[in-house]
């Protein structure tokens, strides 16, 4: 029990020397006050001691009033009850000194217990206090917060270089960003419910309703790329983009979307689709100057039959008898070289016209053929003898002749000078083949150095080229081509060379 | 017709080889009506493949052939030592690959497409070299053969008479008689059916007798 002394003192102090100093001092100063007044008041006045336990009790509590009772009993009892001076009562006095403690103990109760009641009120209340504060306070961070975020995302959707804007489930346009509204020229007070619709180009409406019609079924998002008219009346591709916001029942509560300008890409788009056209056609001018000799040849093939058979004609006429038959014959084949020499003249021209879109039935080996007739002359400068081996199975295909032949034209003017510096049979295949009827696969065969390594993974790539003065647009082009055609181009490394192969589909 | 009596030339053709199968018809016909007789192929290795050395007359050759081209034909002719003339026809005639051809031996170059005249007559005049060729081979033969009948010292005496010595100076270096040596020069002269000794000498240039 009395193990900690500074308990025990604690305690002491707490309970006893406590209310009992306070108890001594409130006594002391009633029986002060009370003589002076005993020669004014002739009955004995102990209202003053009420006071002193009353204020006993309010300020030390229960143990003091308590304390403060006997005290003012005692003094009482011995200053101004008689027999003044002693502890004894006189009989008539008795019930006064009964009374007065009666009414001394319940005014320290009273004092006492209305003073713990109201500390209890006031903690409770300065509690209260210091709640209401610590929420005001809360309140107050998280207010700020609210307002910082919405202001950072006020900021991101503005700042962000995109055309935002919210619509409601209807599309009746409810906030359009500043980008978008900057864009459409318009004043942000004067958003009108069908804004966004109003500034889609006519030809673009049809397809972006159809979308978002799509996208209103199935309550998904949706993607459509109209042109949308600027502030200044001209028309910009855009990207737009949707997404909708879904209530719990899965109804369309708004729809959020993005313009993405997508002006420039399509330009460049264009620019270079038209470009590779160029390009294509340039490569294939240069390649042709150099075969101009070929050309030539082509051309002089039935020049110089038809010259050779005008003469012969003549001959058979000039001998006596005149030989009518062989004359006929030969004036014939004037007819048939004529036709054949006119064929070839558009067959150029037809080389060398930027042509559109041509899909037509051509028979892959007869292209072959004439183009090896043309390489003859470049095949003969590097030296290179030519093979042909070629499927009759081969059926007609739907592709576009001049760009064909254009591929294997490539394809076989890097195959020879793949072979310029070989030391080996200098051997150029060009083959064809279908595969489970279903494709046909040419295959362009050089005997040449092969291709480098690191050469391999870009042989495709345009601007890679390995030779000096190319352009490193051939092989590009030739996949253009054939992917413009569903067909497939690569390589295979021999041995000794490289053979490209490209393959085209047969049509039903 | 019987202008060189000699049996051993045969019928002359002209072997014409050009991919271009009109070409090839028009130019047979052609031929054809100036009465003399063609051959063609579509290619170098057919031309090859059927040549005999019995075929007489000359080539019409196109240098653009699928496969070998007509320049390496010539090429691999020559190589062999076969000897017939050759007419080289192109679209169009390079200087070098002129050059090149003619170096070879090509009787005439004609650029595509040409006049009659022009391939008939360099048909003409490369007939007449193949006839000058055979002819001189079949000289060339009967001289070989008639050295063949020779002894050693018969060839001696013709290989020293043919420099222009005396027979002093042949009796002289063979160490020899005058007499001896007039003997065998008489019987020189008769094997090699020489009738003078111009005749004797023309003979040793022709087979270049060592």
């Amino acid at each position: 029990m009395g193990a900690n002394p500074n308990r025990i003192s604690k305690w002491l102090i707490v309970f006893v020397a406590k209310p009992l100093s306070i108890a001594v001092f409130f006594v002391f100063v009633a029986l002060l006050w009370t003589f002076p007044l005993q020669h004014v008041i002739a009955y004995p006045f102990v209202f003053l001691f009420f006071g002193a336990i009353m204020c006993s009790a309010w300020f030390g509590g229960y143990t003091a009033g308590s304390m403060a009772v006997v005290l003012s009993s005692i003094v009482v009892t011995f200053f101004f009850v008689p027999p003044l001076y002693s502890m004894t009562i006189a009989r008539e006095f008795r019930s006064y000194v009964a009374a007065f403690a009666l009414c001394a103990m319940a005014i320290a109760m009273v004092s006492s217990s209305r003073r713990r009641s109201e500390t209890a009120v006031k903690i409770a209340r300065d509690q209260l206090e210091i709640r209401v504060q610590e929420r005001t306070a809360e309140l107050q961070r998280s207010n700020l917060e609210i307002t910082g975020r919405e202001r950072q995302l006020r900021l991101l959707t503005e700042a962000i270089p995109q055309q935002i804007w919210q619509a409601d489930a209807d599309g009746r346009v409810q906030y359009c960003n500043g980008n978008l509204v900057e864009y459409m020229g318009i004043n942000p007070n004067e958003l009108r419910d069908d804004v966004l619709f109003t500034f889609l180009h006519p030809e673009d409406t049809t397809p972006f309703f159809q979308s978002w019609e799509a996208a209103r079924r199935v309550n998904g998002k949706f993607e459509v790329q109209a042109r949308v008219r600027g502030g200044n009346d001209a028309y910009r591709w855009f990207l737009i983009r949707s997404n909708p916001q879904l209530a719990e029942n899965g109804d369309v509560v708004c729809w959020y979307g993005v313009h993405i300008d997508v002006e420039d890409q399509r330009r460049a788009q264009q620019e270079l689709i038209v470009a590779q056209d160029d390009l294509a056609r340039l490569s294939r001018t240069l390649s042709m100057a150099e075969m101009a000799a070929s050309i030539a040849h082509e051309l002089n093939q039935p020049l110089t039959a038809l010259v050779t058979d005008a003469h012969a004609c003549r001959r058979w006429l000039n001998v006596q008898p005149a030989n009518m038959e062989r004359a006929i014959a030969s004036s014939e084949r004037i007819v048939r070289e004529s036709t054949r020499a006119s064929e070839v003249v558009s067959r150029i021209r037809s080389l060398f016209s930027k042509s559109a879109y041509v899909r037509e039935a051509t028979d892959i080996n007869h292209l072959i053929e004439d183009l090896a007739r043309l390489l003859r002359d470049e095949a003969l400068r590097h030296d290179v003898s030519i093979r042909l081996r070629l499927s009759r199975d081969v059926p007609p295909l739907m592709v576009d002749p001049v760009q064909i032949q254009q591929v294997i034209l490539n394809l076989a003017t890097n195959g020879m000078e793949a072979m310029a510096k070989t030391t080996r049979m200098r051997e150029l295949e060009i083959s064809s083949v279908i595969l489970r009827a279903r494709e046909v696969v040419v295959t362009v065969r050089d005997s040449g150095a092969g291709l480098a390594q690191e050469a391999r993974a870009k042989a495709f790539d345009p601007f890679f080229t390995t030779k000096p003065d190319g352009t490193g647009m051939g092989l590009a082009i030739c996949r253009s081509i054939i992917e413009a055609h569903d067909g497939r181009i690569w390589f295979e490394a021999l041995e000794c060379g490289t053979a490209f192969h490209f393959s085209l589909g047969v049509n039903e | 017709m019987t202008l060189e009596p000699s049996n051993a030339t045969p019928k002359q053709t002209a072997f014409i080889v050009d991919d271009d199968h009109s070409v090839c018809e028009s130019l047979c016909d052609l031929i054809d009506s100036a009465g003399m007789s063609t051959q063609h192929y579509p290619s170098a290795e057919a031309f090859l493949d059927a040549w005999t050395p019995d075929m007489a007359g000359c080539l019409v050759l196109d240098v653009r052939l699928p496969g070998m081209s007509g320049i390496k034909l010539q090429g691999i002719l020559a190589e062999a030592g076969l000897s017939i003339p050759i007419i080289i026809m192109t679209a169009h005639g390079d200087v070098p690959m002129v050059r090149k051809a003619m170096k070879a031996g090509a009787v005439e170059f004609l650029t595509k497409p040409f006049q009659d005249d022009e391939l008939l007559q360099a048909i003409e005049q490369a007939f007449s070299r193949d006839r000058d060729l055979r002819a001189a081979k079949t000289l060339e033969n009967s001289i070989l053969g008639r050295l063949g009948t020779l002894t050693p010292r018969e060839r001696q005496v013709m290989k020293l008479v043919t420099t222009g010595m005396t027979n002093k100076e042949i009796a002289d270096t063979l160490d020899l008689k005058l007499v001896t040596v007039k003997l065998y020069r008489g019987q020189v002269m008769e094997k090699m059916q020489a009738h003078s000794l111009a005749d004797l000498v023309k003979m040793s240039e022709r087979i270049k007798m060592p």
